[in-house]
């Protein structure tokens, strides 16, 4: 039992701080995507609604219906229209109220 | 009478029809080779597949046959290979199609009182619950444990009945957690298939959609490229290394031994944060694409973090291989002897602990070259499961940084959109995931099989439990199987 | 018992010392392994007064994975049944959220088909730093984010360009 004392000694201490500080690990985690209205047209958001595998996408008239909820940070929509989609970088997405999940992204991509 | 005798090609499938009265002849003959699965797919008629395996090292490849079944039955399979039994009893619960001998046939798959969606016609009358007689001296007791067990493992129902201390006998029941996948790929492409196959065993997500993906890759005849192929196996590689550290920390749990448990999760955890630095997801989902691979692997920071991830799982092995008191409690427990192994099909590090040689990698053919170690033991035992494991870890390790070095890339062959048949493998951390594909003319999916590994290996789990085995016993040898019940449940 | 004091309840009494029962109601495996991960020394929850225990009677949280399959549901009801008040139920997982099987004869599709939840955690898996985040909002140790954040990305004209 004293080897196992005297490494974990040596090692030193490896837990996070998070909450109270950020833990750098965060950084490489998956996370949702943000989208860019200005470069999101209805067709491009008909594309998007139509890969996503969650169904997390919805085009309804000129409003792309986002569920975070369902999302699973898969990357499919990013890759389908890289200017329009980018990774939020959020990981702390809990929520009290399942309606605070649901984000209502303006398409203003078809606007001149 | 079969003209041709069925035959294996190294690295290859090689698929033959069988008329239903030649079939029991046929695997009386194929009686040397490993039936791997057996399953029934509609069409204008039941077609029942068996998919036979030959792993001798060089010679490995597959043969399938293909069997219209009329009248609903077909010759007792389970007599010629005992572990197709489990098989038989899903085929009856999902076509309706039963073994000629009439014997009784268990629920295995499908919750009881329910009236689920089926691959083919439902069974005429519902399968018994039938297990093995209890065999004991004095009184035995059977209690039901679960399906909500212990804190932070998945949901399973077992019956265990026990002689005092005793093992007697164990009989699973994972109908809790059945998702109807095979049901729900019906009519996806295959692209849109592997985000259900990366969930049907999320711990082997790499080795299942890459067994999916070649198998959609086998129907339409086309093979990824190098690059892609190489991509797959790093990201197969990091998968094993991370489950066996994984199946460390649950060993050291289920033997009430902390600071081991903490020395492997701490482990675990650096080779979990190597996985999202480089490829983007810590349990490497949406590697794999059909064709390829749709994200190439981040090398520079594989090659960084890798050795010291490693390390920490090395330091943490010795460790513990020096601690009589844990060495101790794996030796001699849980013991599955190389007959029982061959007997019930077992793949996988549960296998060739027991003295079997069988890994996929070696099949030719795949970017696994020939002098991949595979690590083997005799003893059959909880310890000889957990040296095979860690001796894997070194290998893989090892492979990583070869394939790294030849190159890696991302890109995918395009799919022709036609219609075929074909199988895919893969070798994951839990041994060989199998998937066999049928598309139709517009490419899409009219019969998809998913096998994970865990749906051939928890059948030797309640063998390993018998054999003078004490019910405390039973969470070690849970551990050093490391098996998952979406695995076996889908 | 308003919701005003229900939080204040559950803040006063688990803020500081809570216990959790995990559910899997039908996960692919992965998310259990992420909820281990919370004991372990990277993480370790038992600093933060977050304790795991087997017992649904000595639990405060029941911690929901898996998208509900029909099959398993008695066993769930039993199992929040069996919890004493005040307890709350923590959705978490895209299965649980209702990201990857929809409501059919297998599956209900999300955990709030059946059981009344408090809190949803999305991902998938969740990672136990999002774990430590949703836990922390459900006892009020913890504020929320996701509830302002637009997940728009600010226009920048020099670097808007056409669809690829």
């Amino acid at each position: 039992m004293t080897l196992w004392f005297i490494r974990g000694l040596r090692r030193g201490v490896v837990t996070t701080r998070y909450p109270a500080r950020p833990d750098a690990s965060a950084r490489f985690l998956p996370t949702p995507p943000a989208f860019r209205s200005r470069a999101l047209t209805r067709e491009t958001a008909g594309r998007l609604a139509a890969i996503c595998p969650s169904g997390a996408l919805r085009l309804e008239d000129r409003t792309l219906v986002y569920d975070v909820g369902r999302c699973t940070a898969c990357g499919r929509c990013a890759a389908e229209a890289p200017a329009a989609v980018r990774s939020s970088g959020e990981f702390e997405l809990a929520a009290a109220a399942r309606s605070e999940l649901i984000k209502k992204i303006p398409i203003r991509g078809d606007l001149r | 009478m079969t003209t041709v005798e069925p035959r294996v090609v190294p690295g290859a499938v090689t698929t033959f029809q069988v008329a239903s009265p030649d079939l029991e002849a046929v695997a009386h003959d194929l009686a040397d080779l490993r039936l791997a699965d057996m399953f029934a797919s509609n069409g204008d008629q039941t077609t029942l597949r068996l998919v036979w395996a030959n792993d001798t090292l060089g010679e490995a490849g597959y043969v399938i046959t293909e069997t219209p079944i009329e009248n609903g039955e077909y010759p007792a399979l389970s007599d010629i290979a005992p572990a197709a039994f489990v098989e038989e009893c899903e085929i009856y619960e999902q076509f309706g199609i039963r073994p000629a001998s009439g014997k009784p046939l268990n629920r295995i798959m499908l919750p009881p009182h329910a009236d689920l969606p089926t691959l083919g016609r439902k069974p005429r009358s519902e399968p018994e619950e039938q297990h093995a007689p209890h065999l004991v001296g004095g009184q035995a007791f059977e209690f039901p444990f679960g399906p909500v067990r212990q804190v932070g493992v998945e949901s399973l129902y077992y019956g265990l009945v026990t002689s005092g201390e005793e093992v007697v006998d164990l009989y699973l029941f994972t109908w809790h957690k059945h998702r109807g996948l095979e049901w729900r790929l019906q009519g996806m492409t295959p692209h849109d298939a592997l985000f259900l196959a990366e969930r049907a065993e999320g711990l082997s997500a790499v080795a299942m959609t890459w067994a999916l993906a070649a198998a959609a890759e086998a129907a339409a005849g086309i093979q990824p490229a190098k690059g892609a192929q190489r991509t797959r196996a790093v990201a197969a590689e990091l998968e094993r290394l991370y489950n066996h550290a994984a199946a460390m920390a649950a060993l050291c749990q289920s033997t009430g031994l902390s600071v081991g448990q903490s020395a492997a999760e701490i482990a675990l955890e650096r080779l979990l944060r190597l996985n999202a630095r480089a490829f983007g997801h810590r349990y490497l989902f949406g590697v794999i694409d059909v064709g390829g691979a749709s994200r190439a692997p981040d090398a520079d920071a594989i090659r960084e973090d890798l050795p010291a991830a490693y390390g920490e799982f090395r330091r943490a092995a010795d460790a513990l291989l020096g601690t009589n008191s844990f060495v101790d409690r794996l030796e001699a427990t849980g013991i599955l002897t190389a007959g029982q192994a061959r007997g019930l099909g077992l793949v996988g590090p549960v296998a060739r602990a027991a003295g079997l040689t069988a890994d996929t990698r070696l099949v030719p053919g795949g970017p696994y070259g020939e002098q991949t170690t595979v690590a083997t033991a005799t003893a059959g035992d909880v310890l000889a499961r957990f040296t095979v494991m860690l001796a894997e870890a070194a290998e893989s390790v090892r492979l990583i940084g070869q394939f790294l070095d030849a190159g890696t890339a991302a890109g995918a062959v395009e799919m022709p959109g036609t219609g075929g048949t074909g199988l895919g493998w893969a070798e994951s951390s839990r041994g060989e995931a199998l998937a066999w594909i049928a598309l139709g003319d517009d490419g899409r999916i009219t019969r998809a099989r998913l096998r994970p590994a865990s749906a051939r290996n928890w059948r030797g789990f309640d063998d390993a439990c018998r054999s003078q085995n004490v019910f405390t016993d039973i969470p070690i040898i849970e551990a050093s199987f490391w098996l998952t019940v979406a695995g076996m449940a889908r | 018992m308003t919701a005003e004091e229900l939080r204040e309840t559950i803040a006063r009494q688990f803020g500081r010392s809570l216990h959790i029962r995990t559910l899997d109601t039908g996960s692919c495996a992965v998310c259990e392994q992420e909820i281990r991960l919370l004991a372990a020394p990277h993480y370790d929850l038992q600093r933060l007064g977050f304790f795991f225990t087997p017992a649904p009677r000595h639990a405060d949280l029941l911690l929901v994975t898996g998208p509900m399959i029909r099959a398993f549901e008695v066993a769930a009801r039993k199992t929040y049944d069996a919890m004493p008040g005040p307890k709350v139920v923590v959705a978490t997982g895209a299965c649980a959220l209702g990201g990857v099987y929809p409501a059919d004869p297998f599956t209900h599709g999300t955990v709030d088909a059946v059981l009344p939840v408090d809190v949803w955690i999305p991902g998938c898996p969740p990672s136990p730093l999002a774990l430590l985040q949703g836990l922390g909002v459900a006892v009020g140790r913890l504020a929320e984010k996701v509830r302002d954040l637009p997940f728009t990305v600010d226009d920048d004209p020099e670097r808007t360009r056409g669809d690829s």
